[in-house]
């Protein structure tokens, strides 16, 4: 009863909470909908496929193994499907359609084409009568659905089945050349069975993407991807949902600044603040679980260099395909190889620092920590670079053939995009990641039992939580899977983990950072984290289906998620323009206190944060998400403009913030390397904005003036990537990419390491700090900045008044 | 002429306007962070003092040269018997306002957008040049180098103003105010 009794109350008004809570649950209900929509009239495998005559041409087998053999050779991480992929390979959906396109019109009468199915260029260019008529039956042919749902049964027409046949001597050529020129390892695929598989995957994509939705005049793919041979055009959905959803955006934006500019009573404005005393941080006693995360900040920036080294050789593919300054790189690195190394790491290691931050926020949030935690963070990082590397090295393995089938599925790679690990690699992370949530849980287990659970505590242990459960949604995502519905489960990661409870648990953390360094009250705190997933709940849950457009599901999906992921701009506008207000507060500049305020460059990479979640997030990536926009767009660079500003932009910088914050406190002030954080902080934002601004967004917007003039397949193929000035553009990216290694990844690595040096040093000496575990990080000067704190931590702190 | 050349000078045009609308946005976000904390005071620059919204006037009374900063302080015993002074302020000492020194960009986050909008200018500078080095018919460098040379200026402007203005960020050791009476 004692302990019932001593429970903190909320410290806002209960409408904050509920209002959050519906929000979410409304989000996630329309998410379960969009669901069961998925598996209902997602584009159908059919069971068999067959000629006029009814002779099979392939069945749903084939185009399952077909699809297993892209994935499992990491074909995703070299072209695309349904558009989603990596960008030098073509995407095969836009690829098969145009070649039996042709080869159908050729068969009926039009120009003639070549063995890969490609139009050949006639040296007489007189009309020819019959080519108008047979253009017009390969649309009435490839455009009429005579899928029988009953039986499972896809008539194709005679020349669709002739398609088939004739273009698997092409992907055979393409896939088993005895050469490196196309960045693939030479003789990729070999096996007669794979190499018709995939070809039978390809085949269905390219019917799902031109074969009318029964009742509809438009394809399973909503039209996608644009090709005038087949008719496929935008559809009235794609049109009407981008002008719904850019209206909804700017009158999203004007309602609310309208709306919180004239109730100006958030909390943080206008109002003199406490003026505090920050405790000197080498003097703050480190439990042995926060000197284990030296460790894993170590492990982090390694793992940042080496993404970073694996990103130039990946983008050197693009500036010179068939060599690598003369060395036939992709004998050993393929491209798609690096790819998957490339992205796989770039999640591996911000996961690393976040994983890090909350084991070191934990203890000064809980002002205790059990014996055994250093222990239990060693076990995990051991675990962590285990799951790291096994994936790495089981990449190498699958790409380069070694293992194969389900050996590759379990240990080499399932090649999804962003889920690409091996499913024992991804049972053995989520299992990780549930080790770190229990080692959480050990630690603020009393402090729990103490708070209300809409409080500061209990948010920082929910949003640990969510990050394991929403992880372990993509096990949904298997490769023997209908494509259409693994892409549902793969985005739930991609997004939905990655774009909104990552971003959530980095709020909750940040905001603890500032509660802790006494310069924000709690309550305040509360209200912006709050704010935060509210607002980023109302776009953020429905807008994940924004990835979804093309891939197979119903229009739904794009009305829904152009709707709800362009409104999501609005909280990004939003909190971009409040958290500055909320940093500055942070930062505490212009107080007037006895110590200088000791994190000056997590702070700065924080406002980092609030400058790529504007620009990275909010306008690239809005840029691409119009519905219109992304029908000539989705594949392109203006795609990886807007993953790069957005992935390293905000999520690597909230890393390395998150790393120096914990590092201040690892290395004694007097060797604190502040040179070398200012020297990272420009060199990663100077590097990025650099990346960006020479290669990516120009070269983006002239591939989307391909795709809108000359057709997407044309701006997808490497005719275009190895033109003179898109090559040009391709080498203007050396500098920033230099900058970026040299000045940003390069001292974030010297900076972690001097973080296991000193915490070795102060083990050895025994602690180096001389408080109690769990004191304050600062003393009050004037004012009072411990109203909301329980009675008990009141008692246990004396403030001592400044005069 | 290319289309290179077309799209190389369209291109550095568009990176220019992207600085531009950079420092302005930055510049304006400043000011307006700026006017929330100072949100109900006006301030009088003739005279150089601040008046609350209960009308009480805040002189300057110390300069912080750590910071950059002015500081302006009310009268304590009018604050402390004042009824607004819970959403006021936690000082005894009267409420404090404070206005910096230093022209924009005298923050450390001004300097960062700064510092991206200079590489924004130079950007535009080092593909224009290489442009013209791929190009050189005089109709080409008829295009180029006007906008080359407006991207040196600003160029210039900018990283002068970044390099002479400070960051306004105390450095790692203890830091005081110093009184104006004092000194």
């Amino acid at each position: 009863m004692e302990e019932k009794s001593a429970r903190r109350s909320f410290l806002l008004s209960k409408g904050w909470l509920q209002a959050v809570i519906i929000v979410m649950l409304l989000g996630f209900t329309v998410l379960g909908i969009l669901a069961l929509r998925t598996y209902q009239e997602g584009a159908p495998v059919p069971v068999k496929i067959v000629d006029p005559n009814g002779d099979l041409v392939f069945d749903g087998d084939d185009v399952s193994a077909g699809q297993q053999v892209f994935l499992h050779n990491g074909l995703m991480e070299y072209g695309s499907i349904f558009g989603h992929g990596a960008y030098l390979g073509p995407d095969y959906t836009a690829d098969y359609l145009r070649r039996s396109s042709n080869i159908s019109i050729a068969e009926k009468g039009g120009p003639p084409v070549d063995k890969d199915g490609m139009e050949i260029e006639d040296p007489d260019p007189s009309p020819m009568p019959s080519a108008d008529v047979a253009r017009q039956e390969t649309i009435n042919e490839f455009r009429r659905n005579q899928f029988d749902e009953e039986s499972g049964t896809l008539t194709f027409t005679r020349s669709q089945a002739e398609a088939f046949e004739r273009l698997i001597p092409y992907y055979t050529r393409f896939f088993s050349a005895d050469n490196t020129e196309n960045g693939l390892r030479k003789e990729a695929i070999t096996d007669p069975e794979d190499l018709r598989n995939l070809t039978a995957f390809f085949a269905w994509t390219a019917w799902a993407a031109a074969a009318e939705r029964p009742g509809k005049d438009y394809s399973y793919t909503n039209n996608w991807p644009p090709e005038p041979r087949v008719d496929n055009k935008p559809t009235a959905n794609a049109l009407v949902w981008s002008a719904i959803s850019l209206v909804a955006l700017l009158g999203g934006i004007g309602l609310l600044f309208g709306a919180f500019g004239r109730y100006r009573d958030l909390g943080w404005h206008g109002r003199e603040q406490t003026v505090v005393s920050f405790r000197d941080p080498s003097k703050v006693t480190l439990t042995p679980g926060q000197k284990s995360t030296a460790w894993f900040f170590f492990v982090m920036a390694a793992l940042f260099l080496i993404q970073c080294f694996v990103g130039a050789a990946v983008q050197h593919y693009r500036a010179e395909l068939t060599s690598f300054f003369g060395f036939d790189l992709a004998a050993i690195l393929p491209y798609n190889l690096l790819r998957t190394w490339h992205v796989q790491l770039s999640i591996f290691w911000v996961a690393t620092s976040f994983v890090a931050a909350g084991i070191f926020l934990a203890p000064m949030i809980a002002r205790r920590e059990p014996k055994g935690q250093g222990k239990l963070g060693y076990f995990l990082l051991v675990a962590l670079a285990i799951v790291v590397f096994g994936t790495l090295i089981g990449s190498y393995l699958g790409i380069h053939g070694v293992i194969a089938d389900a050996a590759t599925n379990w240990f080499g790679l399932q090649g999804f995009e962003y889920l690409d690990l091996a499913r024992f690699w991804q049972v053995l992370l989520v299992v990780g990641l549930l080790v770190w949530v229990y080692m959480l849980f050990r630690v603020m287990r009393s402090r729990l039992r103490r708070e209300h659970p809409g409080n500061m505590p209990w948010l920082f242990f929910l949003a640990a939580c969510a990050i394991p459960a929403f992880y372990a949604v993509g096990l949904l995502a298997r490769t023997s899977e209908d494509f259409t519905i693994t892409e549902f489960w793969r985005f739930w990661v991609v997004h939905l983990w990655v774009e909104d409870f990552l971003e959530i648990f980095t709020t909750v953390m940040v905001a603890y950072m500032f509660v802790l360094l006494g310069v924000v009250r709690e309550r305040v705190a509360l209200m912006v984290i709050l704010l935060d997933i509210g607002l980023y709940s109302v776009g953020g849950v429905v807008g994940t289906m924004h990835h979804l457009y093309f891939s197979g599901t119903p229009a739904e999906h794009m009305a829904l998620g152009a709707f709800f992921s362009a409104i999501e701009v609005v909280p990004l506008t939003f909190l971009t323009v409040e958290a500055w207000s909320f940093l500055q507060l942070g930062a505490n500049q212009e107080a007037k206190s006895d110590a200088a305020f000791p994190h000056r460059w997590a702070v700065m990479f924080l406002v980092a944060v609030g400058f790529w979640n504007f620009l990275g997030a909010g306008v690239f990536g809005f840029l691409v998400n119009l519905p219109i926009v992304s029908y000539f767009e989705i594949g392109t660079a203006l795609t990886a403009n807007h993953a790069h500003a957005a992935m390293m932009g905000v999520y690597g910088m909230l890393a390395i913030g998150l790393a120096l914050f914990c590092l201040r406190y690892m290395i004694p002030s007097k060797k604190w390397p502040e040179k070398w954080a200012k020297v990272s902080f420009w060199g990663t934002n100077l590097g990025l904005a650099w990346m960006c601004f020479a290669t990516l967004l120009p070269l983006g917007i002239m591939q989307l003036y391909k795709s809108v003039n000359d057709g997407y397949f044309e701006a997808r193929q490497l005719d275009f990537l190895t033109d003179k000035t898109t090559e040009m553009i391709e080498w203007l990216r050396l500098p920033g990419d230099l900058i970026f290694i040299v000045f940003g990844a390069i001292p974030v690595l010297w900076m972690t390491f001097l973080g296991v040096k000193y915490t070795l040093i102060r083990s050895r000496e025994g602690g180096g700090g001389d408080d109690e575990a769990g004191a304050d990080l600062f003393t009050v000067v004037s004012g009072t900045s411990l109203e909301d704190e329980p009675p008990e931590f009141q008692s246990r702190t004396d403030p001592t008044p400044g005069t | 002429m290319s289309a290179e050349v077309l799209l190389g000078a369209a291109y550095a045009a568009l990176l220019l306007g992207g600085a531009v609308v950079l420092e302005w946005l930055s510049r304006h976000t400043h000011n307006r962070s700026q006017a929330y904390r100072t949100s109900g005071f006006d301030y009088d620059a003739q005279h150089d003092f601040w008046v609350c919204h209960q009308g009480e006037q805040l002189w300057p009374a110390e300069f912080d040269r750590e910071r950059r900063l002015v500081r302006y302080r009310a009268r304590a015993a009018v604050c402390n018997a004042c009824p607004a002074k819970r959403d006021c302020t936690d000082s005894t000492g009267g409420r404090e306002v404070t206005r910096a020194v230093d022209p924009w960009p005298h923050s450390e986050a001004g300097r960062f957008h700064r510092g991206i909008a200079v590489m924004l200018v130079v950007l535009a500078c080092f593909e224009l040049s290489v442009v013209l080095v791929r190009n050189r018919e005089a109709a080409d460098i008829a295009v180029l180098a006007p906008i080359l040379a407006l991207a040196a200026a600003m160029a210039w402007w900018l990283a002068r103003d970044l390099v002479r203005t400070p960051s306004g960020f105390p450095d790692v050791k203890p830091a005081h105010g110093n009184r104006i009476g004092s000194e």
